[in-house]
């Protein structure tokens, strides 16, 4: 086993480092989309008037309520029948990326929601306008409370992004299933993956813990 | 020469869920007065409070500010600017140190350059006793007297021409009750023009021009401290006074 690990490793390192690349690529870019989109969504729904809360909660219900590997799907096969192609890394960033800020949106809008009132209410007696007090009172808190589960879902995208296998976006999962097929080593190739998944899911919330040490309020006990 | 009136209250009417919560108040305020309002609660105090600055929106009725009336402008963070307010719960702001608390107001809805407006806060913070190694505390670093303190500030340094304060003192123990109603009374003696929800009869006692009894919506009497307070002329503002008077030992001869 460990001479198998150690040969797959070798032989096929860059490999393997190309597909995480990959996968890297699509996390990053689709929770930018996700966070963008989740961010937006989340204040239509807290926020403003009535079509704009309708739009969002409909958008909300939609991603939610259907797998990701249909949107996927959809993305990528259903989207060049109406004459736009995307090769398929776009594809899983911008299926993954909308999928996800269904999600984020949701987590920010439950923390928008916990903050308490009073303190709005205090802003808008010193003559705070609602966009000054969405950015300086609520959003700064909003973040601080929503980390811990957008950090879930970063991991989640993580991991998940493997779904881009599908549509033959060569990253890691992609990668490893080739590696897979050419040695035969399937139980050692899916091993090395799976601790390449586990050893970065636990850096980015080693990340995420260090950026939430720093954003603490001294003091402060929620 | 400016008007008296700095605030005209007339026929506020407000309606929650369809119950009147204010039927009719009319009273006004005149410049460098401080008016206290008591009575118990569920009476409409902070929900009068909370129309004078539109945070609740009245029903029916007039409020001229200044000279302006209130409800018919549309730019209403303006007419907030010139009002201060303070809270029961002290409101601050939580991620914001007790400086930056102050300074918000100043730079967002004033436009203060931030130099200028950090001198104006720690002056206001100075000028309610909370001393420079307060000022980069967070409020869940204060205690109750200091973050109330800091929202007397926070409040003052926009310089308004009036400051609401609902029931102040009624969430912090009597030492720090002591704290906050000194800086409220040399604000009175300042001529700064107040109107003050409170249950602390002796406060009013000694520094109110007027105080007005709010129960279920109305305003059953109003009149010198003397005479609502210890002499009421109502039947409803005498069985409260006379409780008040037994809860605070107060000894009327």
């Amino acid at each position: 086993m460990i001479n198998e690990l150690l040969y797959v490793s070798s032989k096929y390192g860059l490999l393997l480092l190309e597909g995480l690349r990959t996968t890297f690529i699509i996390t990053i870019a689709s929770y930018a989309i996700g966070f963008a989109g989740g961010l937006c969504i989340a204040i239509a729904r807290v926020f403003f008037h009535k079509i704009l809360k309708v739009f969002a909660g409909v958008y909300v219900e939609l991603f939610r309520g259907t797998p990701m590997l249909v949107q996927l799907f959809f993305v990528y096969y259903a989207l060049p029948e109406i004459g736009i192609r995307v090769d398929p890394v776009t594809a899983s960033i911008i299926a993954i990326g909308l999928n996800s800020a269904a999600y984020q949106a949701e987590y920010i809008r439950s923390a928008l929601s916990s903050i308490p009132y009073s303190e709005i209410e205090a802003a808008y007696s010193l003559g705070l306008t609602k966009l000054n007090i969405l950015i300086y009172i609520m959003l700064p808190q909003a973040i601080r409370i929503a980390i811990p589960t957008l950090t879930n879902e970063a991991i989640y995208l993580f991991k998940y992004s493997s779904i881009a296998y599908f549509v033959t976006a060569s990253e890691l999962m992609y990668v490893g299933k080739l590696i897979a097929t050419r040695t035969f080593l399937y139980v050692e190739v899916y091993v090395l993956l799976a601790l390449l998944y586990i050893l970065f899911s636990i850096v980015l919330s080693e990340i995420a813990r260090y950026i939430e040490g720093k954003l603490q309020i001294p003091g402060y006990v929620t | 020469m400016l008007k008296e009136e700095l605030l005209i209250v007339e026929d506020l009417w407000k309606f929650i869920d369809g119950k009147p919560v204010l039927k009719g108040i009319t009273f006004d305020v005149s410049r460098g007065e401080t008016k206290v309002i008591l009575g118990p609660s569920g009476a409409g105090k902070s929900t009068l409070l909370r129309c004078i600055n539109l945070l609740v929106v009245p029903d029916r009725g007039r409020i001229i500010f200044d000279g302006e009336d209130v409800l018919k402008r549309r730019d209403i963070h303006n007419v907030r600017s010139k009002m201060g307010f303070v809270f029961q719960h002290f409101n601050l702001f939580s991620h914001m140190t007790a400086l930056e608390n102050v300074m918000l107001g100043l730079v967002k809805v004033k436009k203060m350059p931030k130099h200028e407006a950090e001198k104006k806060a720690k002056e206001a913070l100075m000028a309610v006793g909370i001393a420079e190694e307060l000022w980069n505390r967070y409020p869940a670093q204060l205690s109750g007297g200091q973050q109330q303190r800091v929202a007397i500030a926070r409040a003052l340094a926009m310089e308004p021409k009036l400051i609401l304060f609902d029931e102040p003192t009624s969430a912090l123990d009597p030492e720090l009750i002591w704290e906050v109603l000194n800086v409220m009374e040399r604000l009175a003696k300042a001529k700064m023009t107040m109107i003050v929800v409170t249950h602390e009869i002796g406060f009013a006692m000694r520094v109110a021009s007027e105080v007005m009894f709010l129960d279920d919506g109305m305003i059953l009497e109003r009149g010198p401290p003397e005479q609502v307070i210890l002499n009421p002329c109502n039947e409803r503002v005498k069985r409260f006074m006379d409780r008040m008077k037994y809860v605070y030992s107060l000894d009327t001869g």
